[in-house]
């Protein structure tokens, strides 16, 4: 059985490779310039350390012009979708592929009950996505290493490739797209099918839930801030110096010399937190196609006219309700017809 | 294999008052029937006659919903090893993947079978002239066939059971492949169920005939002896039923004659002396066909609230 979800899964296996080697080059590439300008525009000595950036101002702008496209908002936005099409690309043809092609019967009719054929898939798949997920957060961890000593772990493209998160949400598509798959029934509109409510969960999660996972921190202005002009002091997607006084805050709100944040030290315990939603909801969804896939009535119930799945070549002609009349049937019975009529005949012909 | 000679006078086959309902419509129901072991049996039916539902239940793919199917004396239940085991299978147009080699094919035999032969899956191979390194897709449909086949053999299950084994291969190829299915079932005591819908090409094969149609055992024994109940009548068309001897199975009115299908031991006493009657020995197809019309004529599928009509298998 392993043996078979390596045969059917090892194209799937080779594309992730393949894709972590392109992340990895990609980063290696960019990393390389990102670091050598991080210690030419004066970053690299002890001047973060300080004062939390103040004195390096020019240094940072010069930094964040040339490097600044990793935190603006349409490389988040491809980010953010690519760990949803890892797990639905994995996930929509696992079993729908087999009930698309008619090789669930070939696969469920061995000495292997469909529970226990199920179950390995997914044990072996979903580890194959945990190290996918693993690989792809320490590439881009290393490689974001220098923008992460201005900006922090806690911003947007920090926060979800860094930590535990970004494994999760491959799960949590991939999860989804296996149930849709079985509801479904074929691939395509499975993935897509899982996607949509993955994205607006995903984004809910991190717009609506992830800044009050704890209670924040509401304290007076960071000394350096009152220092400045207002303009420098910011929240959201970080300056040097946060309004905190420390890199890495998440400020929620200012409201005169207060501010109200999470501070940087949570990053763990929110990884935590937001990885265990997602993967709860992965549990759920998986769960509840193993009780569908042992209980098959309870899906064939779902869709009456499907009992006998059709194969795949027989999909865009009508399906036939019981009842109809075959065909070959009819051609039979035409046959047998036309042989009465001649005996009938020649009865009549001999009884004269 | 000892698992046969254990099994002698066991059916390889039993189903008692067998039901599966999807929903609200009944798929199959209330279908009894017994097939001895040794046999090679066909079910036969038009499309939704419940032929796939009933032969899902034996397989261990479906759980009935009423009654139970046990294969030489266990009980099927759907999803455990010990039923898959029971039976080979060779699903609707023998799907396997198509992007794997034969090779392949036969290793995933071997890692989801504990008793996979794999020496009679290779001398198969080896005898029909197909390299083990051909991709399954570039296999012409008859192949396919035979490779389905003989993943079902090498499971070395005691019942082989064959749904529309031959409807999507060409006449040359259907023939070939019953000549195989024949020719392994006389080397072997392994018991056969083939389904089609197609009545014409099981006629020399088969030894033991179940027709099942909207959902009800029609009719179920052995071939020679229900070929011998039978008649086919031809009476004047005045002639009334209840004058007919024996069960009328079906009835066909034509201008002046009727042409009656009838299940009558003393058929030929009947007709004996009267002007117009005649009685003919009936053959395979015109049986079954008749049998077939006869279940158009009555029950479709009852819908689960109120108990459908219970037609009887008709059993010799």
């Amino acid at each position: 059985m392993i043996w078979v979800s390596w045969r059917q899964h090892r194209g799937q296996a080779i594309a992730c490779l393949a894709l972590l080697a392109a992340l990895a080059v990609y980063a290696i590439i960019e990393s390389t310039s990102m670091r050598s300008a991080f210690s030419s525009d004066g970053l690299a000595g002890s001047c973060l350390a300080r004062s939390q950036g103040l004195g390096c101002e020019n240094g940072i702008s010069t930094f964040m012009n040339e490097f600044g496209s990793a935190v603006n908002i349409a490389f988040w936005s491809v980010c953010l979708i690519i760990p949803g099409v890892i797990g639905v690309l994995v996930g929509g043809s696992l079993i729908a592929r087999e009930l698309e092609y008619g090789t669930w019967r070939l696969a469920w009719s061995q000495t292997v009950p469909r529970t226990r054929w199920l179950a390995v898939k997914l044990a072996m798949v979903t580890g194959g996505l945990i190290v996918l997920g693993a690989a792809m957060t320490a590439v881009i961890t290393w490689y974001r290493a220098p923008m992460d000593q201005l900006t922090g772990h806690f911003q947007h493209n920090a926060y979800d490739y860094e930590g535990l998160v970004l494994t999760a949400y491959i799960l949590c598509a991939f999860g989804f797209a296996v149930l849709a798959g079985l509801l479904i029934r074929r691939s395509i509109p499975a993935m897509v099918a899982a996607f949509i409510p993955w994205l607006a969960i995903r984004l809910v999660v991190e717009f609506v839930f992830r800044p009050h996972f704890m209670t924040p921190v509401t304290s007076r202005l960071g000394a350096s801030c009152l220092s400045q002009i207002g303009t420098v002091c910011g929240q959201g997607i970080s300056y040097v110096p946060q309004s905190t006084g420390r890199i890495g805050d998440l400020v929620l709100s200012m409201n005169g010399n207060t501010v109200t944040y999470q501070p940087a030290s949570r990053f763990w315990a929110f990884q935590g937190i937001e990885a265990g939603i997602f993967v709860a909801l992965t549990a759920v969804a998986l769960g509840i196609t193993i009780w569908l896939l042992r209980r098959r009535a309870a899906w064939v119930a779902l869709y009456p006219a499907l009992a006998t799945p059709a194969p795949a070549t027989d999909r865009r002609g009508g399906r036939r309700g019981p009842g109809h009349r075959d065909p070959e049937i009819m051609r039979q019975l035409e046959r047998r017809l036309t042989a009465e009529f001649e005996s009938v005949s020649c009865s009549r012909m001999s009884s004269r | 294999m000892s698992e046969h000679d254990a099994g002698r006078g066991v059916p390889a086959l039993r189903a008692e008052h067998l039901g599966r309902r999807y929903g609200k419509v009944w798929g199959l129901r209330d279908c009894t029937l017994e097939v001895p072991a040794g046999t090679v049996a066909a079910l036969v039916g038009p499309n939704g006659a419940g032929k796939t539902t009933l032969l899902e239940m034996i397989i261990g793919l479906l759980e009935p919903t009423e009654g139970q199917v046990s294969v030489f004396g266990e009980t099927s239940h759907a999803d455990t090893a010990e039923t898959l085991a029971r039976v080979g299978y060779v699903a609707q147009d023998h799907p396997l993947y198509r992007d794997f080699t034969i090779a392949d094919t036969f290793h995933l035999g071997r890692s989801m079978n504990p008793r996979w032969d794999q020496g009679l899956a290779e001398a198969r191979m080896d005898t029909l002239g197909i390299p083990l390194k051909k991709k399954v897709k570039s296999l012409s449909g008859g192949q396919q066939a035979q490779v389905s086949l003989t993943m079902a053999l090498a499971k070395r299950a005691p019942l082989l059971v064959l749904d529309e084994p031959v409807s999507s291969l060409d006449p040359i190829a259907r023939l070939e492949f019953m000549r195989d299915v024949m020719a392994t079932a006389a080397d072997s005591t392994l018991s056969f169920l083939i389904s089609s819908h197609v009545v014409s090409e099981l006629e020399r094969f088969c030894d033991w005939l179940i027709v099942l149609a909207h959902g009800h055992v029609q009719l179920s024994g052995p071939v020679d002896d229900l070929l011998g109940a039978h008649r086919l009548l031809t009476v004047p068309r005045a002639t009334p039923d209840a004058e007919l001897p024996g069960t009328v199975i079906e009835r066909t009115d034509s201008d002046r004659h009727s042409s009656v299908l009838v299940r009558a031991d003393d058929a030929e006493a009947a007709v004996r002396g009267r002007a117009g009657w005649q009685a003919d020995t009936v053959s395979f197809e015109p049986l079954v066909m008749g049998y077939l019309q006869r279940g158009s004529h009555q029950s479709n599928p009852v819908p689960a609230e109120r108990p459908g009509p219970s037609t009887k298998a008709v059993t010799s």
